[in-house]
């Protein structure tokens, strides 16, 4: 127990001379009368040092296993605050918001709109009107590119944006940007449900072929994910990053299979357009639900192309799981600096 | 974030830290920042012994090491150092060299409010708060009407947060943090948060805290807040320790320091020695105090309006106390060689620490012609009284004589 200062005997201060301003330094004596456990007083006093040693311990090569642990560990006990931070988005998005909820909805239909009047433009230049399984495999894909776009946009300016939190308090940083993945997350899930109503008036029918709705829809959360957490570090150190971004969420659509889909290209162009890391995820989509492709089977496509092969599925699963782990770490790396940054 | 097991676990070390910042603007480019992150994420910093332009130590070579039952008070001028120590305990920032480790939870009576979002209720922020302070959903749920009650906010729970007043901000931050039940816990100048009811709740709540065996540490101004709250106290100058030793030798050593600074005397013919209090130390209040200035008149000069002057000022708050001078009491100076001023005063003030400073008083100009010499003076007893003034009160009990 402590008690309340006061008595007890004066320690003799002898000063040191060599304080680096000037002013005179002291040691006390090592303490030896205290009823309660001693503060253990090691290092130099008298602030004589001014350049630390250059030891090797402190700049010691930290392992990348050890990191990607560390953070591990560290997310898993903050997870009941990565509940939080979604629920906060989550509120806060529909707070004072005239619509509500209705916002999940509409802005992915926007995008399906969009490309069905699209489609309906080169149908009407290339003679042949977009059949009802073409405008699904339109919706289809545009539900997975809002999402990857909603994502992005928030999770950019997560970190930057919660400046007093990030300075004042301690939590993995990665929450921030991972709770906007989440939020969004929601809102695509309000969009699977509407499109689980809209698809069997399109013609779709159940298959087993839709199961791997599963694994694909999960590796684009995994990279949505990867890319936010690099855009989200990237922004904390220049501010131009959001600029890149932007151009992502603006113009990625023109460069990604959504209104389009790969094999129009011909056979080279469906192989480049599929480069692209969302691409083969987007389409893999759409083959499955709408066509109700067996992904493990390779598909011919338009022309001589080649609309699907499995090891579209390895290279997209494959970027997915770098773009994760990577960032996961990356961010590790870089997140005891962003208070000093930000 | 190891749950709490109920104190005992707690233990924080610093071993030999060093902490490098920048000043001005940092990494604006792009070529100087590219290198600098691929060096990262491959784990090969760049020598960080280094000091390259625009940087400097924040703190150079800090270490100690803190038991449960140890309470550390850290003082020092702003900009020594101090919040950064804090922000290196509370992982938002990390060592350039040397070791920082602190186990067990910690509560941290630093930046209250600081996750609150103004759109949410009370109630949403409690959870978020609390969270953020590394609690669990089920802890805070136990927890809610306690720190409800304790903020009394209770009428305003689902109130949007950005609608409270400053006050009942703080005082809701100040509640969920006080309820962290920490393994360690760190204090930094929170006890002045509401009104002046809600202070003192504040102040036996961290009391009670404090008596908890797990380390304390505590960074304020008010040095009376370490002098009661600390078993240790260390001095911090420039980032560096400069004193270590109690409480009470290192509010000493730290006031000894600010006078150093303080004694540039104007061009006066008084000459400011020496100035003693006595008792200094465990002076009681009621009591009196006696003060001594020794002077002298500098050669072939004459004091002619100058006066001595004495005042006392309150160190917690630095509000002046009581103030006089010889000129009050018609006493003249010498004109020539050396004299002393002694001073009876009577200490009717509430139990602390106080500064007895003097100085020369030109009572033609009608200006004080600079402060010099400064003691300190601990104030103990008082416990048959509170409030600031001791009114030197005599209680007697008459019983009811029948008529």
């Amino acid at each position: 127990m402590r008690t309340a200062v006061g008595i007890d005997t004066v320690k003799n201060a002898t000063p040191v001379s060599g304080h680096p301003r000037g002013l005179r330094g002291y040691v006390s004596e090592p303490m030896t009368t205290r009823e309660s456990s001693q503060i253990t007083l090691s290092g130099r006093t008298g602030a004589g040092a001014l350049a630390p040693p250059t030891d090797e311990q402190a700049s010691a090569k930290r392992s990348l296993w050890t990191d990607l642990r560390e953070q591990a560990v560290d997310l898993w006990a903050y997870r009941e605050l990565l509940v939080q931070f979604t629920r906060r988005d989550i509120r806060i998005r529909y707070k004072q918001a005239a619509i509500g909820v209705i916002w999940a909805v509409l802005t992915p239909l926007i995008v399906v709109l969009s490309g069905w009047v699209l489609r309906l433009a080169f149908g009407r230049l290339s003679g042949e009107m977009p059949n009802d399984q073409m405008m699904a495999g339109v919706a289809v894909k545009s539900l997975g590119w809002a999402f990857f776009v909603g994502a992005l946009a928030f999770g950019t300016a997560s970190i930057t944006g919660h400046l007093a939190l990030i300075t004042k308090t301690y939590f993995p940083r990665a929450i921030l940007p991972i709770a906007s993945v989440l939020t969004q997350l929601l809102d695509a899930a309000i969009g699977v449900a509407a499109l689980a109503i809209a698809l069997p008036f399109f013609g779709v029918e159940l298959s087993w072929a839709m199961l791997w709705v599963v694994p694909l829809a999960l590796l684009l959360v995994l990279f949505t994910t990867g890319v936010t957490l690099v855009a989200s570090t990237a922004n904390v150190f220049f501010r131009d990053a959001k600029y890149l971004v932007q151009i992502i969420l603006s113009f990625g659509i023109f460069f990604t299979p959504v209104f389009f889909n790969a094999d129009a290209f011909g056979a080279t162009g469906a192989r480049i357009a599929m480069l692209n890391p969302i691409a083969p995820l987007l389409e893999g989509l759409r083959l499955a639900i709408v066509q109700g492709h067996n992904l493990m089977q390779p598909l011919a496509g338009f022309a001589d192309s080649l609309a699907w092969t499995p090891g579209y599925l390895i290279y997209a699963a494959v970027w997915a799981v770098t773009a994760f782990v990577g960032s996961l770490l990356l961010f590790h790396r870089t997140e005891f600096d962003f208070a000093e940054y930000v | 974030m190891a749950p709490s097991t109920g104190g005992g676990i707690g233990h924080v070390e610093l071993a030999h830290v060093w902490k490098k910042f920048h000043y001005g603007e940092v990494h604006n480019r792009l070529r100087d920042f590219i290198p600098a992150l691929v060096r990262r994420a491959l784990g090969r910093p760049k020598r960080s012994d280094a000091l390259w332009e625009g940087e400097f130590w924040a703190l150079r070579d800090v270490s100690f090491e803190l038991n449960p039952g140890d309470a550390l008070g850290i003082i020092g001028p702003n900009g020594a150092g101090k919040s950064t120590i804090l922000r290196l305990l509370t992982r938002i920032l990390r060592p350039t060299h040397g070791t920082c480790s602190a186990r067990g939870r910690i509560g941290a009576l630093i930046e209250v409010a600081a996750g609150f979002h103004p759109d949410l209720t009370g109630r949403e922020n409690i959870y978020l708060q609390g969270a953020i302070m590394g609690m669990r959903q089920r802890e805070i749920a136990q927890k809610f009407d306690e720190i409800v009650a304790f903020s009394g906010i209770e009428w305003f729970l689902d109130t949007p947060v950005k609608r409270y007043s400053s006050g009942m901000h703080a005082r809701l931050g100040f509640s969920i943090a006080a309820h962290v039940d920490p393994d360690v816990l760190i204090i930094d100048e929170v006890l002045a948060v509401g009104d002046a009811a809600f202070q003192r709740k504040a102040f036996d709540r961290v009391n009670e805290l404090v008596q908890r065996d797990i380390p304390v540490i505590v960074v304020s101004h008010q040095l009376d807040a370490i002098a009661t709250f600390c078993t240790e106290a260390i001095l911090l100058e420039a980032g560096a320790i400069s004193f270590r030793g109690s409480p009470r030798d290192c509010i000493a050593a730290y006031l000894q320091r600010t006078q150093t600074e303080a004694t540039q005397l104007g061009s006066t013919a008084i000459l400011l020695d020496r100035l003693t209090v006595e008792p200094n130390d465990h002076a009681v209040s009621g009591e009196t105090a006696h003060a001594t200035v020794h002077c002298a008149i500098r050669d072939g000069q004459a004091p002619g309006s100058e006066a001595v002057g004495i005042r006392v000022r309150a160190v917690d708050t630095g509000e002046v106390m009581f103030e006089t001078t010889t000129n009050h009491f018609h006493e003249a100076l010498p004109t020539t060689g050396a004299f002393s001023v002694a001073c009876e005063l009577q200490l009717n003030v509430r139990p602390g620490m106080y500064i007895v400073e003097c100085f020369v008083w030109n009572s033609m100009a009608g200006h004080e012609r600079g402060t010099g010499l400064t003691a300190h003076m601990r104030v103990s007893g008082g416990d048959q009284f509170v409030g600031p003034v001791h009114m030197r009160p005599r209680v007697r009990v008459v019983s009811a004589v029948p008529s």
